[in-house]
């Protein structure tokens, strides 16, 4: 469609205007709720919130309306990809290029990232026995960081400018002589912004929990989740500042011709190592909190303590160590020489090691005990068998050779669905159902959880099994049609069938979400007979918790008290808490950036300087205000 | 002796006929055996973990019996945990053997340090076509004539964003860079024409960026060069 607007001609594809049709829509709807229901107060409430428990909600949302969208892409991909030949609406050439960048790179950043800082946020403090996250503004800051980032990416949509590089941006291709749209900058501001809000908020939980541990909680005796919370922290504070690195050149290289990574002086390889420094320990931090969730649910489900607790903690620190000596297993095809596969190559195999030790010990975490098949231990058990396969696949891609003929197919396609969907999705959604009580109040009908799981797990298989095989059929990844010859039709035909039927598992999810407000029927603290400290507290956890402040007197002994049928020992000496205020400067802060870098993508510098200028102003009045000096007095 | 050992998996999987699998040259089927070799390896772990995941969920599972049941308070066993460290850490070492053999006999390397003979081919790559030039000169676009046995060299370059050569039955992939050349073998290639793509995304054509890689014989390869 074309159209005439303040004198410019403005060519619209019907897809995005289908998405400005149904954004309007929606939007009004909600609007018209909001207004009918009387919620504006709500909404404030939330935007000047820095409370952990609220800002992991807002988290939560946004990563679930973002897995919609990501999702909506993804089966796109597979509409244009069920028949051979086929030409599905768009999504032929540039349009499908730009589809697999946006479904990409919002499940990775825009959903994964907040659906595991949402529950980081909200359960770690509860699960350590702190009163909030050590620095609660800071909190707020990273969020709408993380908010306006994602909304400074999506927008390109909007305008029709959508990113096409993958979700990778290699150079050349994402430097300007190559994408000269605004595209490319999109998808460098989105990230760069959304990605120092991670950063900050992996800084807030380490300190959290390196300092706000109730007493006696000496780190030997945190729940798993908490230590890989810590763990993952650590490698978001270096994979995500090396991204940062990564970004900021490219940028220089597009808006200022600086030629880090092209031209005589530049060369493109520098892009892939800084992208895949982060990008390998990046599939770690989305892998390591879905293993803590997995190992507290499966512990909890099973009646029992985890299996060789210390080697479970050590496994998690190797992973975390080797994750950042394999990111050339990424780069085999590139030509840095055998010495240097042959080094990658080992180094993943590796890594093997300490993910098998957790494997056998969630086994047998559950050998001897009364395994109970709530729908969080559902996703859980689901995630076992699931995650083998995609593990060893990992470590067949990790021959390098042979890697020669997987690399970039549906072959690798397959691997890191199977990998990520089985960790990171199925953990999110057995922490969801685990600690939704903990969070809203109520508990989620089993029944409909039960749907969701099976139809997604069947799903799930149903569509990245068959691309194994599409992949050694030689279907490389990133085209968007293929021939049929060697059973490609009924394969992808499958993988098409197996994607839609996910979609329908989630909107069991919504429904269940849906049924369980209307029906509204209150659960007390405990309702799973949990064994660590959140399940001490309300549900859903109250602003100011663990008041008395409970005595930790070993691993899991919230349970091992209440199984004596005594309380928990309280005391009334605690550390300092972190105060909660009311502030609408995180979110200012993380406008100001927003329309900085809209300001640098379109050269509109005026509208850059401006911002900076703002941004300087809130930091300077912010630095001048110290709430905690009203509570403990100014310090000497 | 390799060939000898992938026999009864290839005889196994001829009736799929899977495209990587089904080698055409030597290269390719180093790495077929490697798919193989370690798919078996890695079948074992999967198999070793779904029978003890069955057991275990199906054995310890809730029952009406075992409601009230408090589990022993087991908190480890070293003997089991060092049984599940060395246990991987051996099939590894099985694995590492061969995958080191081959890394070190096929990966790409520079222009520069390559030492092979053969017959050389010059593939240029651009933004969407690729061009093959041979020993005398002649060029053609988008489709590679090449002759059977012997060592083929390739010696690959872009001329604008990286692409990568592939073609499934011959061999695996190697990138087409703007910064540097890379030379990639392909040892002994049967006769017959197969597909060949660009597996790394490059743009608006990927998909499209397609040819063709015909094997022949030494005698029309020679007629081919001299060809107009
Ligand atoms: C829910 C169902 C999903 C389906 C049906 C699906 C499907 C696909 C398909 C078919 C591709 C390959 C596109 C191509 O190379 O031509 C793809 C790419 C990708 N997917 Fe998914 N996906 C799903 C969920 C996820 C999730 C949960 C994540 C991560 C959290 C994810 C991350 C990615 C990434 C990173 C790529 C690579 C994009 C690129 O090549 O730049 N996907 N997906
Ligand atoms: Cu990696
Ligand atoms: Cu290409």
């Amino acid at each position: 469609m074309k159209f005439t607007l303040f004198g410019v001609n403005i060519m619209l594809p019907s897809d995005v205007l289908a998405a400005w049709v149904f954004t309007l829509l929606l939007g009004a709807v909600v609007v018209f709720l909001v207004l009918k229901k009387k919620r504006l107060g709500l909404i404030w409430e939330y935007m000047v919130t820095t409370n952990h428990r609220k800002i992991g909600i807002l988290y939560i949302l946004f990563g679930i309306i973002y897995f919609f969208r990501a999702g909506l892409d993804a089966l796109f991909i597979r509409t244009q990809l069920a028949f051979p030949n086929n030409d599905f609406w768009v999504f032929q050439g540039e349009k499908y290029n730009e589809v697999f960048t946006t479904h990409g790179t919002m499940m990775i950043f825009f959903v994964a990232m907040p659906l595991l800082l949402g529950l980081m946020n909200t359960v770690v403090p509860l699960q350590i026995g702190a009163r909030d996250l050590a620095f609660p503004f800071l909190n707020a800051v990273g969020f709408w960081l993380f908010f306006f980032g994602s909304i400074f990416f999506n927008i390109s949509f909007f305008l029709n400018m959508t990113p096409e590089i993958g979700w990778t941006g290699y150079a050349p291709l994402s430097t300007e002589q190559f994408t000269p749209g605004a595209g490319s900058d999109f998808y460098i501001f989105g990230l760069q912004i959304s990605g120092l809000g991670t950063i900050f908020t992996a800084l807030n939980l380490i300190v959290t929990i390196v300092r706000h541990r109730a007493p006696g909680m000496k780190m030997t005796r945190m729940p798993l989740f908490a230590w890989t919370s810590l763990i993952t922290s650590f490698l978001i504070l270096i994979a995500f500042t090396v991204l940062a690195i990564a970004l900021y050149l490219l940028m220089f290289d597009r808006l200022f011709g600086a030629g880090f990574f092209s031209g005589t002086e530049g060369n493109p390889i520098y892009w892939q190592h800084l992208f895949w420094i982060f990008g390998h320990p990046e599939v770690y931090i989305l892998a390591l909190p879905a293993f803590g969730i997995f190992s507290d649910v499966i512990s909890t489900f099973s009646r029992k303590r985890v299996f060789g607790y210390p080697i479970m903690v050590l496994s998690v620190a190797l992973i975390g160590f080797l994750g950042f000596m394999v990111w050339a297993h990424h780069m085999f095809t590139v030509g840095l020489g055998p010495m240097a596969n042959t080094f990658f190559a080992i180094t993943t195999m590796l890594i093997a090691v300490p993910t098998g030790i957790k494997v056998f010990n969630w086994l047998f975490t559950m050998r001897l005990g009364v395994i109970r098949f709530t729908t969080p231990m559902l996703f859980s058990l689901g995630f076992i068998p699931s995650f083998v396969m995609g593990g060893v696949t990992g470590v067949m891609l990790s021959v390098s050779a042979a890697d020669f003929q997987f690399h970039d197919t549906h072959f690798v396609v397959a691997h890191f669905h199977y990998v990520i969907i089985a960790s990171t999705i199925l953990g999110i959604f057995a922490g969801l159902y685990y600690w939704y009580p903990k969070i809203t109040g109520y508990v989620l009908d089993e029944k409909l959880g039960r749907w969701h799981f099976w139809t997604f797990l069947i799903g799930f298989h149903l569509t990245f099994f068959p691309m194994h095989i599409t992949g050694l059929e030689g279907m490389p990844r990133r085209v968007y049609t293929y021939d049929d010859s060697g059973g490609l039709a009924e394969l992808n035909f499958m993988s098409t069938i197996g994607a839609f039927l996910m979609g329908v598992s989630m909107l069991f999810a919504i429904w269940n979400v849906y049924k369980t407000y209307k029906e509204g029927r209150k659960v007390g603290n405990d309702p799973w007979d949990g064994r660590t400290l959140e399940w001490s507290v309300a549900s859903p956890a109250p602003e100011h918790t663990f008041d008395p402040m409970p005595v930790v007197e070993g691993i899991d002994s919230f349970w091992f008290a209440k199984s004596a049928g005594k309380k928990m020992p309280v005391t009334d000496q605690v550390r300092a808490t972190p105060l909660e205020v009311q502030s609408i400067l995180p979110f200012l802060i993380g406008s100001t950036l927003f329309f900085l870098s809209l300001g640098l993508t379109f050269s509109w510098y005026w509208l850059s300087i401006l911002s900076a200028f703002i941004l300087f102003t809130l930091l300077v009045v912010r630095s001048l205000k110290d709430e905690r000096e009203d509570h403990y007095g100014r310090r000497k | 002796m390799k060939r000898l050992l992938v026999m009864p998996f290839l005889l196994l999987l001829t009736g799929c006929n899977i495209k990587v699998l089904d080698s055409r040259s030597d290269t390719a089927n180093d790495q077929a055996f490697l798919i193989i070799y370690s798919f078996s390896l890695m079948l074992i772990v999967v198999l070793v973990v779904s029978i003890l995941f069955i057991r275990f969920v199906f054995k310890y599972r809730y029952t009406e019996e075992r409601k009230d049941n408090i589990p022993p308070d087991v908190k480890g066993n070293k003997w089991l945990e060092t049984a599940w460290v060395i246990g991987p850490l051996l099939l590894l070492a099985i694995l590492a053997v061969p995958t080191i053999m081959m890394t070190y006999d096929q990966s790409p390397v520079l222009s520069t340090e390559s030492e092979q003979e053969g017959t050389s081919v010059q593939v240029t790559a651009e933004q969407f076509n690729w061009t093959f030039e041979h020993a005398n000169g002649k060029t053609e676009q988008n489709r590679l004539v090449i002759p059977e046995g012997g060592t083929i060299l390739l010696h690959l370059k872009s001329e604008d964003v990286i692409h990568s050569f592939w073609v499934p039955r011959l061999g695996g992939k190697v990138d087409v860079m703007p910064d540097r050349e890379l030379v990639y073998e392909i040892k002994n290639p049967q006769i017959g024409t197969y597909e060949g793509k660009c597996a790394e995304y490059c743009g608006l054509g990927h998909t499209n960026m397609k040819f063709e890689a015909e094997v022949v014989s030494a005698d029309e390869y020679a007629s081919y060069l001299n060809e107009k």
